[in-house]
């Protein structure tokens, strides 16, 4: 019996651990050796082996590299920081009874599950800097234009912007969800022990709330640092790369200019500061499991 | 018994919510509207004037003018040119993606539902459940484009570019560790008693698992298959580098969309609008579980 059920839990198991392992593990395995070689695809035909000099000239030669990725960090940081700071306010705001919450509740969803490209060639359209509907607004009420997509300063905030509109919703339902989760009683005794909303909050709904919102700015941050669709879509990494995001660049060298050895290093160098974040919230993940 | 914890829990979270009765001054609601108002028009402005556009000609398009009839004249022309001028492209690639999304988020499911079954069910010992389930779980976590070099060697070694095939296979490794995830956490949910007493009756592992867990996750199992045929859909990056023209998406028509020549606005609006607006009507029906998979099962709504 106790055989029969062995094979039986592999039987179910094993199906998706060879998918993933044949999908996932050999082409990052690949990745890994091509990374040590040079192969430019369009004038080689066959990888020569190099070792670490791809990773040497990323790290110590390559600006773009570090440019981007300082972009990338920046724009995480400030994406996230607003989208928490905003989705916690307005959760607050919700969460309370009144006519057409869960109206809202589906209508705020409505960012979130749009295919990402079609909402960077959205805001594109409405952010062009001549005759974008935004600047025609603006000029209307009798401001300047701004040039939204084209000026090196305002290109990257307007990245934030559009991430910031797709995803607090994300923030405000999910913290919402954890609000209207927690248990009443508490707060009724609070009530009669005669705390303030104020105090309620900082002492008894933050502490509450704390690991959910760690949990899901941890999501957050692992998700904003794939940026791709926003900026291939509004600014195409310009003006002068000012929006060039890390996943872009590897986009770039590996696929459009073919240096396959190279974009392969990169992408384990993006991989593996990915996967350090991520093993912050896996743990996380890893104690709500009982065995 | 499953009844009277469904109803009791649904009293609880009403009481919950009346908690929340704040006695509110008038002139609060007036801010609290004012709040909800501001955000939901931010919220909706940007598909709203998707629509708008995709009335409009060419010509008029640009204008910051929102009532049709009254302010411009509305035309069918963008949507006819979409359908029927370009409709040759376009329905390529409707057709691209729902094959792609309706198979991929089916192997997804199956492979998903065995395996979230067995860690839910089963002991592993040495590699431990738990070490399984987060192994699985990281693969989520990898960008996409840390794969895509060696995915398009290996699709132009197998000769599937250009194949829905190639695409298919890569958004199953992007769905399945989310899928495996709820699956178990769906399995855990459901009473095993049910499958104990299949087996005393002398059913085998694999007939309790189709015929009792199976259907008793059934809403698991619809959920599980909406949100990874959302994501799918939704898919950019793999569809940019593994089916460029035969193999195209939806996603990739739109970003083509602006392009070809000039500034065609009504042409993205209407693109636009023919991929959000399927996804966001699956939204809708599983609103519920949206932000259960978004936060990878860490938040029940």
């Amino acid at each position: 019996m106790v055989q029969r059920t062995n094979a039986i839990k592999w039987f179910f198991l094993l199906p998706c651990l060879g998918y993933l392992a044949i999908m996932a593990i050999f082409p990052l395995g690949w990745s890994l050796s091509l990374s040590l070689t040079k192969w430019l695809g369009t004038i080689m035909a066959k990888p020569e082996w190099t070792g670490l000099t791809n990773y040497r000239d990323i790290l110590f030669k390559d600006l773009r590299f570090w440019q981007d990725l300082w972009f990338t960090v920046r724009f995480v940081c400030l994406a996230v920081l607003l989208e928490l700071g905003i989705g916690l306010g307005m959760a607050h705001v919700l969460h309370t009874k009144f006519r057409g919450q869960s109206f809202f509740r589906v209508l705020f969803l409505i960012p979130m599950a749009c295919p990402p490209i079609a909402v960077a060639f959205l805001w594109k359209m409405m952010l062009h800097p001549d005759i974008g509907v935004i600047n025609s607004a603006l000029e209307l009420i009798g401001l300047s234009k701004v040039k939204w997509t084209t000026s090196v300063l305002v290109a990257p905030f307007t990245i934030v912007m559009v991430d910031v509109w797709e995803w607090t919703p994300f923030m405000l339902l999910a913290i919402l969800a954890a609000l209207q989760a927690l248990p009443v009683e508490i707060y009724e005794a609070a009530a009669v022990d005669g705390a303030s909303k104020f105090q309620m909050f900082r002492k008894i709904t933050l502490p509450l709330i704390t690991p959910i919102i760690v949990t899901i700015v941890l999501i957050r941050i692992i998700d904003a640092f794939k940026l791709f669709e926003l900026v291939f879509g509004i600014t195409s990494a310009g003006p002068a790369n000012a929006t060039e995001a890390l996943s872009y660049y590897v986009y770039l060298t590996g696929i459009k200019w073919f240096d396959l050895g190279k974009g392969a290093a990169m992408s384990w160098i993006f991989l593996l500061i990915v996967l350090g974040i991520s093993s912050l919230l896996l743990s996380r993940f890893r104690s709500r499991i009982a065995r | 018994m499953e009844m009277q914890r469904i109803q009791l829990s649904t009293l609880k979270r009403k009481r919950r919510i009346e908690m929340g009765i704040q006695k509110r001054a008038p002139a609060g609601w007036v801010v609290f509207w004012f709040i909800i108002g501001v955000f939901t028009i931010w919220t909706i402005f940007p598909i709203f004037w998707a629509l708008i556009t995709s009335f409009k000609f060419t010509g008029d398009a640009y204008d910051p003018t929102f009532i049709p009839w009254v302010q411009f004249k509305p035309t069918l022309q963008g949507w006819r040119f979409i359908f029927i001028t370009a409709g040759e492209r376009t329905f390529r690639s409707l057709k691209n993606s729902i094959i792609i999304a309706f198979f991929s988020s089916a192997i997804v499911l199956l492979l998903g539902a065995l395996a979230g079954y067995s860690l839910a069910r089963f002991v592993f010992h040495g590699w431990k459940n738990k070490d399984i389930a987060v192994w699985i779980l990281s693969n989520r976590m990898f960008p996409p484009v840390a794969v895509i070099i060696p995915y398009f060697l290996i699709m132009r070694t197998l000769r599937l570019l250009d194949n829905p095939l190639s695409i298919i296979m890569a958004h199953t490794v992007l769905n399945l560790p989310l899928a495996v995830w709820l699956m178990l956490d769906f399995f855990r949910d459901v009473p095993k008693d049910l499958e104990e007493a299949a087996f005393i009756d002398g059913c085998s592992h694999i007939g309790a698992f189709f015929r009792i867990a199976l259907p008793l996750a059934a809403p698991g199992l619809v959920a599980v298959y909406v949100l990874s045929f959302i994501f799918s859909w939704n898919e950019f990056i793999f569809v940019l580098v593994l089916g460029f023209n035969k193999a195209m998406t939806i996603p990739i028509t739109i970003a083509g969309a602006l392009t070809t020549k000039g500034l065609e606005f009504w042409k993205v609006a209407c693109m636009s609008l023919i991929g959000i607006i399927p996804v966001v009507v699956l939204a809708t029906f599983v609103s519920k579980f949206l932000i259960r998979g978004l936060t990878l099962g860490a938040i029940k709504e």
